[in-house]
C-alpha cells in the first residue's frame, strides 16, 4: 500500500468515525457530547424546520443524510437531511421523548406505550419490538411540595425516556419500570435485566464492558455489559421531605476512566469508572444538573435548571474554567464541535457559545417564543415565576408546566452535522439551522 | 379596432379564461403554512394540497393537537374557494379563500366553533399517505380463532385473512362477547412475522406473530392491552 492508498484509507476510516459518532445519543457509546466537522459561530438563516403533531424532546441523530428522532405525537421519524422533507414515520402507541440509536441499518428507539423498537432504517419497517414491564413517570407524595402533600404525583419535569447504547451485538436501555435491559440487537430477545429501586430514565454510557448509568432510587450503578452483573453502586443525596433533590436524570459520560453526571440532587459528580469512588463534586445550590456532560479535550461542560448557569470545568480537578449566567433552565445537553457550544435553552431558544469563554455568539428564539402568550417569560426571556407558578395546590403546577413547555422550550440536545445544527423544539417543530 | 383584431383579443380572452382554473389549481397545490386564531391561543396549521390524476388529496399537521399527516377528506377547489374536512373525532372543517396576495383565508369549524384561519403557501406539497393493506403469507390465510378475557368477560375472537390479488390483504375482526361485534377493519399489515390488523374506527388492534403455527400477540383497546394467542380455526 503506497502513501496515497494509506492517506485515502485514513481518511475514509476517519468519515466514518465521524458518521458512526453522530448516529446515537451524544455521539457515542461514551457520550463525549464532542462532534467533529465544522461548526456554525454565525446563525445565517433557517435552513427549514420539519412540523410534527407535537412536542419534540428527543435529540436528532443522524445517518446517510437522514435525520432521525422521536416525537411526543408517538411517531419515529427520517427526515432528509438536505431538504427536511419526510421520508417516513412509523407510528408508535405513546409519546416518543427518547433518542434514537442507529447501528447497521436499524433504528432502536423506546416510547412511553412501554416496548422497545428495531425498525429498519432506510423504510421504517418493524424487525422486532419488545415489551418492557411497562413505562411509567418518576412519582411521589408531595412532589416538590406540591399540594396536598399526601397525593401521589407524577413528576412533570422527568420529559425523557432511556435513549439506547449499542455494541457488540447488544442494545441497553433503561426503563420506567426501574430495569435496565439488554437485548439481542438482531432479534429483540432478552439477555438479561438490572433491577433498580425506580424509574431508570437516563441512558447507559458504555466503555470497556462496563454500563454507567443513574436510577431515581439515588443510586448510580455500574454493571458489566455482558452479564448484566453489579460492578459498584455510587449512592447520591436523597429527599424524603418532597423528593425534589433525588434521583439521575442526566445521562452520564465517560472519559479517561472517569465517569461524569449530573443529578438532582443538584451535583454534578465525577466518579472513578473501576471502583465508584468520588473524584469529586460540585454542588450547584439545590438547582438541578439534568443535562447530560460533554467531555471534550480535558474540559466538562455542562448547564443547570433553576440557578441557569453554563458550566465549563477541569476534567481532572473539578475546578470552573467558565461560568455564564445563562436566561433560563437547561435539560438539554451541551453539543461542542470544535470552537463553539450548542445547547438548548428551555425559554424556546437555541444557543451557540465560544468554547473558551462560554460568551454567546449567537442564539435563534423560536416563534412561539416570541409570541410569549400569557407572559410565561418576562422581557428578557425569563421564566415569569409569579405568573407561571403562583399556586402549588393541586393541578395548577402541572398547568404551570404545560404552558411554560408550550412556549417552545429546547429540551433536545442539539447535532451539527456539516456546519448544519439541527434541534428539536416543544412547539412540534425540528430545525435546521445554518 | 378591426374586426380581426377584436376577434384575436377574443381568442385570447377565451384561451386565457380556459386556462384560469387550471392556474388556480396550481397556485392551490402546495404547502400551506399558518395559524388559527382560536380565543386565548393560535394553531399552527400546516396543510398540504396536490392533484393526483385529476383528483385533489391532502393532508394536514397540527401541532400540539397530536396531528401529523392525517388525510383530508371532501376535498373541494374551485378558485379561489377551498373547503376540506379531516375526519375523526377531531371532527375539524376548513373553509378558505384565495385572495390575490397568495393568501388564503377563512374559517377552521370544530364542535360548532369557528375561528379565523390564515395560511400562506411556503413550498411544494408534501402530502402523506395513510398507511396500506400490505400482502399476508400464504400460511396466514383462512381463520383464525382464540379467546381472552377483558374487564373479567370472556371474549372470542376470529380473524379471517384473505388475500386481494398480490398487493394486499384483508381481513374479518371478529369478537364475540356479550353481544357479536363485526369490527370495520381499516388496516392489514404483515411485515417479517409481525401480523397487525387494525380497526381505527372502534379502537381495537390485534397484533402478533406467526411463529411454530401460532399468532401470539395481543390486543389492545386504548391503553389497555392484553395478550391473545390465535391458532388455526378447524
Amino acid at each position: 500500500m503506497n502513501g496515497s492508498q494509506i492517506g485515502v484509507l485514513l481518511a475514509s476510516l476517519c468519515a466514518m468515525a465521524v458518521a458512526n459518532a453522530q448516529s446515537m445519543f451524544r455521539g457515542d457509546a461514551t457520550h463525549s457530547g464532542g462532534y467533529t466537522g465544522p461548526a456554525p459561530r454565525q446563525f445565517h438563516r433557517v435552513k427549514w424546520r420539519f412540523p410534527t403533531g407535537d412536542r419534540i424532546m428527543s435529540s436528532p441523530v443522524f445517518k446517510d443524510n437522514v435525520i432521525y428522532f422521536g416525537g411526543d405525537d408517538g411517531n419515529v421519524y427520517a427526515v432528509d437531511a438536505e431538504t427536511g422533507r419526510q421520508i417516513w414515520k412509523r407510528a408508535t402507541n405513546g409519546p416518543v421523548p427518547a433518542t434514537p440509536a442507529i447501528v447497521d441499518g436499524t433504528l432502536y428507539i423506546g416510547s412511553y406505550d412501554g416496548k422497545f423498537y428495531a425498525l429498519d432504517a432506510r423504510t421504517g419497517a418493524m424487525k422486532w419490538k419488545f415489551a418492557t414491564e411497562g413505562e411509567r413517570r418518576f412519582e411521589a407524595k408531595g412532589l416538590h411540595g406540591l399540594q396536598p402533600k399526601n397525593q401521589t404525583i407524577a413528576d412533570p419535569f422527568d420529559v425523557f425516556l432511556s435513549s439506547p447504547v449499542v455494541a457488540n451485538g447488544s442494545v441497553y436501555f433503561g426503563s420506567g419500570d426501574g430495569n435496565l435491559y439488554a437485548l439481542d440487537s438482531a432479534t429483540g430477545d432478552l439477555r438479561w435485566k438490572f433491577k433498580t429501586g425506580d424509574v431508570v430514565h437516563a441512558s447507559p454510557a458504555l466503555a470497556d464492558g462496563i454500563l454507567f448509568f443513574g436510577s431515581w432510587d439515588s443510586y448510580f450503578y455500574a454493571v458489566d455489559a455482558a452479564t448484566g452483573k453489579e460492578k459498584w453502586r455510587f449512592h447520591a443525596g436523597e429527599d424524603p421531605l418532597i423528593h425534589n433533590q433525588v434521583g439521575f436524570q442526566s445521562s452520564p459520560a465517560v472519559a479517561n476512566g472517569v465517569v461524569y453526571t449530573g443529578c438532582r440532587d443538584a451535583n454534578l459528580y465525577a466518579l472513578d469508572a473501576a471502583t465508584g469512588k468520588e473524584k469529586w463534586r460540585i454542588f450547584n445550590d439545590l438547582s438541578w444538573v439534568i443535562t447530560s456532560p460533554a467531555v471534550v479535550d480535558g474540559k466538562v461542560f455542562f448547564a443547570t435548571s433553576d440557578s441557569s448557569l453554563y458550566h465549563v470545568v477541569d476534567a481532572n480537578s473539578g475546578k470552573p474554567v467558565v461560568r455564564q449566567q445563562g436566561k433560563a433552565y437547561m435539560f438539554s445537553s451541551p453539543a461542542i464541535v470544535g470552537d463553539v457550544a450548542f445547547i438548548g435553552v428551555l425559554n424556546g431558544t437555541l444557543e451557540a457559545r465560544d468554547v473558551k469563554t462560554g460568551e454567546l455568539l449567537w442564539d435563534y428564539q423560536v416563534e412561539t417564543s416570541k409570541q410569549n402568550k400569557g407572559w410565561v417569560l418576562t422581557a428578557d426571556r425569563k421564566f415569569n415565576i409569579p405568573f407561571l407558578y403562583h399556586s402549588n395546590w393541586r393541578e395548577a403546577p402541572i398547568v404551570a408546566n404545560d404552558q411554560q413547555i408550550r412556549i417552545g422550550g429546547v429540551f433536545s440536545s442539539p447535532l451539527v452535522v456539516n456546519g448544519v445544527v439541527y434541534f428539536g423544539s416543544a412547539d412540534g417543530f425540528l430545525y435546521a439551522l445554518e | 379596432m378591426t374586426v380581426p383584431g377584436a376577434l384575436q383579443r377574443l381568442l385570447a380572452i377565451v384561451v386565457l379564461a380556459a386556462a384560469l382554473p387550471c392556474r388556480g389549481d396550481e397556485t392551490i397545490s402546495g404547502r400551506w403554512e399558518g395559524t388559527t386564531h382560536i380565543p386565548d391561543d393560535d394553531l399552527n396549521v400546516i396543510v398540504d394540497l396536490a392533484q393526483e390524476n385529476g383528483a385533489w388529496v391532502g393532508s394536514i399537521i397540527i401541532p400540539g393537537l397530536d396531528v401529523k399527516g392525517t388525510p383530508l377528506a371532501d376535498i373541494a377547489v374551485k378558485a379561489p374557494d377551498v373547503s376540506f374536512s379531516v375526519k375523526g373525532t377531531l371532527g375539524i372543517q376548513l373553509k378558505l379563500q384565495l385572495d390575490r396576495n397568495g393568501t388564503m383565508t377563512g374559517n377552521f369549524e370544530q364542535a360548532g366553533n369557528r375561528a379565523l384561519t390564515t395560511l400562506q403557501k411556503t413550498g411544494p406539497a408534501q402530502v402523506e399517505y395513510p398507511p396500506r393493506n400490505t400482502p399476508v403469507a400464504r400460511e396466514l390465510e383462512g381463520e383464525w380463532k382464540g379467546d381472552y378475557q377483558m374487564f373479567g368477560y370472556p371474549r372470542h375472537v376470529s380473524i379471517k385473512f384473505t388475500n386481494r390479488g398480490a398487493d394486499s390483504a384483508t381481513a374479518e375482526f371478529v369478537i364475540v362477547g356479550r353481544k357479536t361485534n363485526n369490527l370495520p377493519v381499516d388496516l392489514v399489515t404483515q411485515e417479517g412475522d409481525l401480523v397487525s390488523v387494525d380497526s381505527h374506527e372502534i379502537g381495537i388492534t390485534f397484533e402478533g406473530r406467526l411463529r411454530d403455527g401460532k399468532l401470539s400477540g395481543a390486543v389492545r383497546q386504548g391503553a389497555i392491552e392484553t395478550p391473545l394467542v390465535l391458532e388455526r380455526a378447524k
